[in-house]
């Protein structure tokens, strides 16, 4: 399967997983000249919370689980760009980080780890 | 968020202290943290227990896996919290049963495919465990034998992880006999004091010195027999109270040394050679110091052969551990006490052909040489020796002799000595007359009749203040060994004698 095909199709299961929880998804890859964030979500409650997520997607667990692959590096450069959002965006909301695991072995149905609060 | 709990044993030195190894499972991306002091060997602990799991076909816990060891104040360094932290976060990843590790040590180093590897310090550890009051320990099933010295404890030898989670099931592990090697046995005959011939005084001395624990020095012409004779001490030395065993073997094991054996009843017997360190002699290490010399030879014999060859670094650091039993190590992390109550025996040349002292030789050093090698060796550390004794070469009538008495004839007579003084130092932390503090000797044990020898000597500044304590030692080994209640004038005489070696026509 094409890395950039695995990518979409992660993504989208990502945010359909997320919609099933009720929360509102405001971006899709949205980028910027740093780089690109997977998805920005707004999760229902007082105040709402606008959830920056980190989707990783994997077809094997030959490297490790799909999650393990969202280093400290990885986090600054979402972080960095989290802040670009807001600034654009300045939305009324507290700011959370997520980390969105989807595993998608042939054969088996995709299974999606969600780890809240990973910076 | 899941927890567990498994024990383990920090040592610092001969001291062992119980860590608590806890893991928790949950809160964050896969990763694993280890926090508490751990030092760079302790760090990799986390990717060898890692691989250990994943190769006996357990998982690791793909979540944020936190493993705390506490106290976290204590420097914890080595890789024998290895089964520790694997068994608490397979307990905590509900792998393995919580409650089998409850009361349990566990200890011993994992390998890549989940072998419990042997590890150093599982006697002194075991004993930390036992007097913490935990019921069971866990060892790596190569080292059962060494923590069964412990009573009071259970033992279970673990060969793989696998074995540790039917351990800790409840259940019985059997072992391969194959997996365990038998260490070789201590090899070569046992040296017999029959193999040396000639050297009577010399012999006698010897058996002053083993008697009453005192230090000797022996000194003559290359080819006398010093070192055949230092060898033979053990031989002579009674056998370790279980005590003493227990304490010498737990030293064995921090230095790592096989105890596979059992105890060994035999009194240590350390030979280093003169280029040692001062940090091999006296022990030493960056973070964490190691046993040296002097505390292998802890209830033993430090033999130090061609003394003045050491570097006089190396022979000064013994001054102070001579003195007190035991020696002291400091570094950044931890300050650590060994025990070093050893038995010195030097031996030397007297000059460097070796020559100088024999009648009818020819020596060829120059007077200064002969001067400038005797200075090698400080005038405080021969202070600290009882015995001085020279050794002469042997007249070829000797070889005729009717053959020598064997180490166990002499042995008895050692053992008689030692037996008498038992009961004279009984209810008294020493054991020896070696060893006996010098107020309570003069308090308690001074010969009446005697002193106006001594104060000559001491009057000619042929003997310290040190030295009158020491001749009185010897006297009260001497009349230990003849079987008298307490040393007669001959008796101060003889060991007067003894303590000034080659120089006795000076003293009488």
């Amino acid at each position: 399967m094409d890395r950039q095909l695995v990518g979409v199709q992660g993504e989208e299961l990502a945010a359909q997983y997320l919609e099933g929880l009720g929360w509102q998804i405001v971006a899709r890859r949205w980028r910027c000249a740093a780089g690109e964030i997977d998805l920005v979500a707004v999760e229902p409650a007082d105040p709402p919370v606008t959830v920056f997520c980190e989707v990783k997607c994997r077809t094997g667990l030959g490297y490790g689980s799909p999650l393990e692959a969202i280093t400290v590096a990885k986090m600054a450069k979402l972080r960095e760009l989290a802040v670009r959002w807001l600034r654009e965006h300045r939305p009324r909301s507290d700011v959370r980080f997520d980390g969105i695991g989807v595993l998608l072995r042939s054969g088996w149905s995709p299974l999606i780890t969600h780890v809240r609060g990973i910076s | 968020m899941s927890l567990a709990t498994a024990w383990s044993i920090g040592l610092v030195g001969m001291r062992g202290v119980p860590v608590e190894v806890e893991a928790a499972i949950g809160g964050g991306l896969p990763r694993t943290v280890l926090v508490g002091l751990p030092d760079a060997a302790l760090y990799e602990a986390r990717d060898r227990c890692r691989a250990a799991v994943a190769c006996v076909g357990l998982k690791w816990p793909e979540q944020l896996v936190t493993i705390n060891l506490t106290p976290a104040t204590l420097p914890k360094a080595g890789s024998h919290y290895d089964l520790a932290i694997a068994g608490a976060v397979l307990g905590a990843s509900k792998q393995a049963e919580v409650s089998g590790l409850a009361g349990s040590a566990l200890l011993g180093e994992l390998g890549l495919d989940g072998r419990v590897r042997e590890v150093r310090g599982i006697l002194p550890a075991v004993l930390a465990a036992q007097q913490a009051g935990l019921r069971r320990a866990i060892v790596p099933w190569e080292q059962v034998g060494e923590a069964g010295l412990v009573a009071g404890i259970d033992i279970v030898g673990v060969g793989t992880l696998s074995d540790l989670v039917k351990v800790l099931r409840g259940d019985r592990v059997e072992l391969d006999p194959g997996d365990a090697t038998p260490a070789p046995a201590e090899s070569g005959q046992p040296k017999d004091l029959q193999d040396v011939a000639g050297q009577v005084d010399a012999k006698w001395a010897l058996e002053v010195a083993a008697a009453g624990r005192h230090h000797i020095y022996l000194h003559g012409p290359p080819g006398a027999g010093k070192t055949l004779l230092a060898e033979r001490l053990p031989s002579i030395l009674p056998e370790l109270e279980p005590a003493a065993a227990i304490e010498v073997a737990a030293i064995r094991s921090l230095a790592g040394h096989n105890l596979a054996n059992g105890l060994t009843l035999l009194p240590p017997f350390s030979n280093p050679h003169h280029s040692a360190s001062v940090a091999s002699l006296v022990g030493g290490g960056a973070r964490m110091a190691l046993p040296g010399a002097i505390s292998l030879a802890h209830r033993g014999v430090l033999f130090l052969d061609e003394a003045p060859e050491f570097s006089p670094r190396a022979l000064e650091a013994l001054r102070v551990p001579l003195e007190s039993g035991q020696v002291t190590l400091t570094r950044s992390t931890a300050q650590v006490t060994y025990p070093a109550r050893f038995q010195l025996v030097l031996a030397a040349n007297p000059c460097p052909c070796g020559m100088s002292t024999t009648v009818g030789a020819a020596c060829k050093c120059a007077p200064m040489a002969i001067r400038r090698y005797a200075e090698r060796l400080s005038g405080p550390i021969l202070d600290r020796v009882d015995i001085s004794q020279h050794l002469r070469p042997l007249r070829k009538a000797y070889l005729r002799v009717t053959p020598a008495e064997s180490s166990a004839q002499v042995a008895d007579r050692v053992r008689a000595a030692r037996d008498r003084q038992a009961r004279r130092f009984e209810g008294y932390p020493w054991s020896a007359n070696g060893e006996v503090p010098g107020g309570h000797l003069r308090r308690h044990l001074t010969p009446p009749d005697s002193t106006d020898l001594l104060d000559r000597a001491v009057a000619r500044g042929q003997l310290s203040a040190r030295g009158v304590d020491k001749v009185l030692r010897i006297a009260w080994t001497i009349a230990d060994l003849a079987g008298r209640d307490r040393p007669g004038k001959s008796d101060v005489h003889t060991a007067l004698m003894l303590r000034q070696g080659q120089d006795l026509g000076v003293v009488a």
